[in-house]
């Protein structure tokens, strides 16, 4: 494809507030037309990357390249980065149609191209019949939409939001997702979207960058970042897991032979013998009952929580150490509380992390 | 049950029982209200319209209608504009300067703007008359540099006047923008940049139409003090300035004509509600 190309480009980008540092070495490639998250615990950094992208911060190194300029030290009203802020930052002085007009009007554009803009972005996100309302008259759904309509009549090279959902209430939210995501695709528009949503990330991106600490852990599409995720801090943001502590017995091939306090256990990673780990597997691994070249462990049945389509079943291992399996009930009856049982997962799909990443 | 068969329209005296509670609650306030200013000033235009003869409007007639008075009225005029012009060109500057600052500066900041309120007019503008006069600081200093030989005249000038009605007055204009600029949401500036918008153009197409209210408000206060300012051109430039509040205060007290200054009074009144009319006007009506 040709739109492959890199789009935007952050460099090695580190930012420091006084001692702190909010940015460490942020290197960052987005395509064009790509739909990337930030996801990460409260003050990694989010926002701050962002605002170095947007020119709304000065990083103290590095350098941000967009649609193959550099703009490091571009002033943001010539960069043509759309922002659309968490609190919507809508002028209250002017109407619907006078927000969405406002970055055409400031770049002079004719009249009538401004009009057809407005009326475009309007009808985008379907608010057309709104268009001379007051700010101070609108839901917040509402604002949310006009905030989106104004980021795009100028056709930024990228759009910005910075949990620009969060202030919407939970059904809301997540029918703004798929629709927000659908019109994103539509207009062909590259975004970053930060949140600490984990469902939002994964509904919404092609990619998900899990970030920690100033640092981007993790940068892949959600499937991948599910499945394989390259820290326990990633597996720990994304989805539930088991998760148990033991120390490195053996090790070659790429996999390694845990001691724990379970048993032996068998999983991928490359570890000298003697390394202390963290053993992982996704609940939807677990099987009741024996299966090939797969972990196995034993205990009593906690607590069982059915979701509809699957159920969760928690396992007390002993020890202190527990299993979480999601079964769907079609192989084999579902436990009830206080079952003895015996579950298998994959080694194939049992990961080990080194224990002191553990956040 | 038994309460279904009482008659329907038990909600309507408690409605108004309310209404007649919420009257009393106003009525003290409101007999204040009127006692001590409505009537004063409906008396005010009695006095000006009523003589010995009865109905006259001859009082309105030597205000409105010789060339002295007009230069009276316009003197008021400009010095109620020319101050308000001064104090909001320093005022709206520093309004931000002091949402800027932090910790023990705001505090400092802040202070040197209320402190003055508890001095009196009077000890203000005696002190501007220190300043200003011939052997006074500024002139002194000046010679004492060797800038001037002579010194500048400066005290008993319309630029005194201005400079010292807009310093006294300069708390009414700031306090009210600054109140609307520390609450301004830095978000809309950063808003209006990635947008495309240049800083000048942000300022004056965002900054200045959201500080709009807080500029009225001062405008409204500044203007009606200075306009009816009378210790300050009485101290700071005397009388070849002759303003409506000094003309006012000459009818009371030397010429003895009570209905002249309750006229002049009131054209007074009217040019200062006109303003303050007016900028309610304005700061209600979005554009
Ligand atoms: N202007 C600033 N001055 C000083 N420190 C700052 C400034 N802006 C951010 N920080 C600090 O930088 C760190 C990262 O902040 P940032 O806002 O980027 O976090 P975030 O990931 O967006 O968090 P959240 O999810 O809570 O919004 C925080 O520790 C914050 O206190
Ligand atoms: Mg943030």
């Amino acid at each position: 494809m040709s739109e492959a190309a890199p789009h935007l480009v952050v460099r090695s980008v580190s930012k420091r507030y006084g001692p702190t540092t909010v940015l460490d070495h942020i290197d960052l490639t987005i395509r064009r037309g790509e739909l990337v998250t930030l996801l990460g615990p409260s003050g990694c950094g989010k926002t701050t990357l962002l605002r170095a992208i947007a020119g709304l911060a000065q990083p103290d190194t590095g350098k941000v390249e967009l649609a193959g300029r550099d703009i490091t030290h571009v002033p943001p009203h010539k960069r043509n980065v759309g922002v659309v802020f968490q609190s919507y930052a809508l002028f209250p002085h002017l109407t619907v149609a006078g927000n969405i007009a406002f970055g055409l009007k400031v770049r002079g554009a004719a009249r009538r191209e401004i009009d057809a803009a407005v009326e475009r972005a309007l009808s985008l996100v379907k608010l057309g019949h709104l268009a001379g309302r007051r700010i101070s008259a609108l839901s917040g759904g509402q604002q949310q939409r006009v905030a989106l309509a104004r980021a795009i009549a100028v056709e930024p090279d990228v759009l910005l939001f910075d949990e620009a959902l969060s202030a919407l209430d939970r059904k809301l939210r997540e029918e703004m997702q798929v629709e927000l995501r659908r019109l994103l695709q539509d207009v062909k528009a590259t975004a970053i979207f930060v949140t600490h949503d984990q469902d939002e990330a994964l509904t919404m991106s092609d990619r998900v960058a899990v970030m920690n600490k100033g640092r981007i852990e993790q940068l892949a599409e959600p499937r991948e970042l599910y499945l394989r995720p390259a820290s326990l801090f990633a597996l720990n943001f994304v989805g539930l897991s088991t998760r148990i502590a033991g120390t490195v017995l053996a090790a070659g091939n790429g996999k390694v032979e845990v001691e724990t306090k379970v048993g032996r256990l068998s999983a991928l990673g490359n570890f000298q013998a003697g390394s202390p780990v963290i053993v992982a597997a996704r609940p939807e691994q677990f099987r009741i009952g024996e299966q090939s070249e797969a972990n196995t462990a034993a205990g009593r049945v906690r607590s069982v929580v059915f979701q509809g389509s699957r159920t969760l079943v928690e396992v007390d291992a002993g020890a202190g150490e527990s299993l979480l399996a999601e079964l769907s009930g079609r192989d084999g009856a579902i436990p009830v509380v206080h079952d003895e049982i015996r579950l298998s997962w994959p080694v194939t799909e049992t990961f080990a992390f080194p224990m002191e990443m553990q956040a | 049950m038994t309460e279904a068969a009482l008659p329907a329209p038990v909600a309507a005296p408690s409605v108004d029982r309310e209404r007649l509670a919420a009257i009393g609650f106003v009525l003290p306030s409101f007999v204040i209200i009127a006692g001590v200013f409505a009537l004063p000033l409906v008396l005010l235009l009695g006095v000006s319209i009523v003589d010995a003869n009865g109905l006259t409007f001859a009082n309105y007639k030597r205000l409105l209608g010789t060339p002295y008075y007009l230069g009276v009225v316009w003197n008021s005029l400009r010095l109620g504009l020319l101050t308000t012009l001064i104090a909001f060109l320093i005022s709206y500057p520093a309004a931000f300067a002091l949402a800027r600052a932090r910790g023990a500066l705001r505090s400092v900041l802040l202070a040197t703007l209320f402190l003055p309120l508890a001095a009196s007019v009077i000890v203000k503008a005696f002190a501007w008359t220190i300043l200003l006069r011939s052997d006074g600081i500024v002139n002194e200093t000046l010679m004492a540099l060797g800038i001037i030989e002579d010194p500048i005249r400066m005290i008993f000038t319309e630029t005194a006047l201005i400079v010292g009605a807009a310093n006294i007055f300069l708390p009414f204009m700031i306090l009210p923008i600054y109140a609307i600029v520390a609450q301004l949401d830095r978000r809309y500036a950063e808003a209006a940049a990635t947008l495309g918008a240049s800083p000048i153009v942000a300022f004056f197409r965002v900054i200045l139409p959201l500080t709009l209210p807080g500029i009225i408000a001062g405008v409204a206060l500044v203007f009606s003090l200075s306009v009816s300012a009378y210790v300050v051109p009485t101290l700071l430039i005397g009388e070849k300035y002759p303003t409506l509040a000094t003309a006012i205060a000459k009818a009371y007290l030397l010429a003895r004509e009570p209905g002249f200054g309750a006229a002049a009074g009131v054209v007074l009144l009217a040019i200062a509600i006109a303003v303050v009319a007016l900028s309610a006007r304005l700061s209600r009506e979005p554009k």
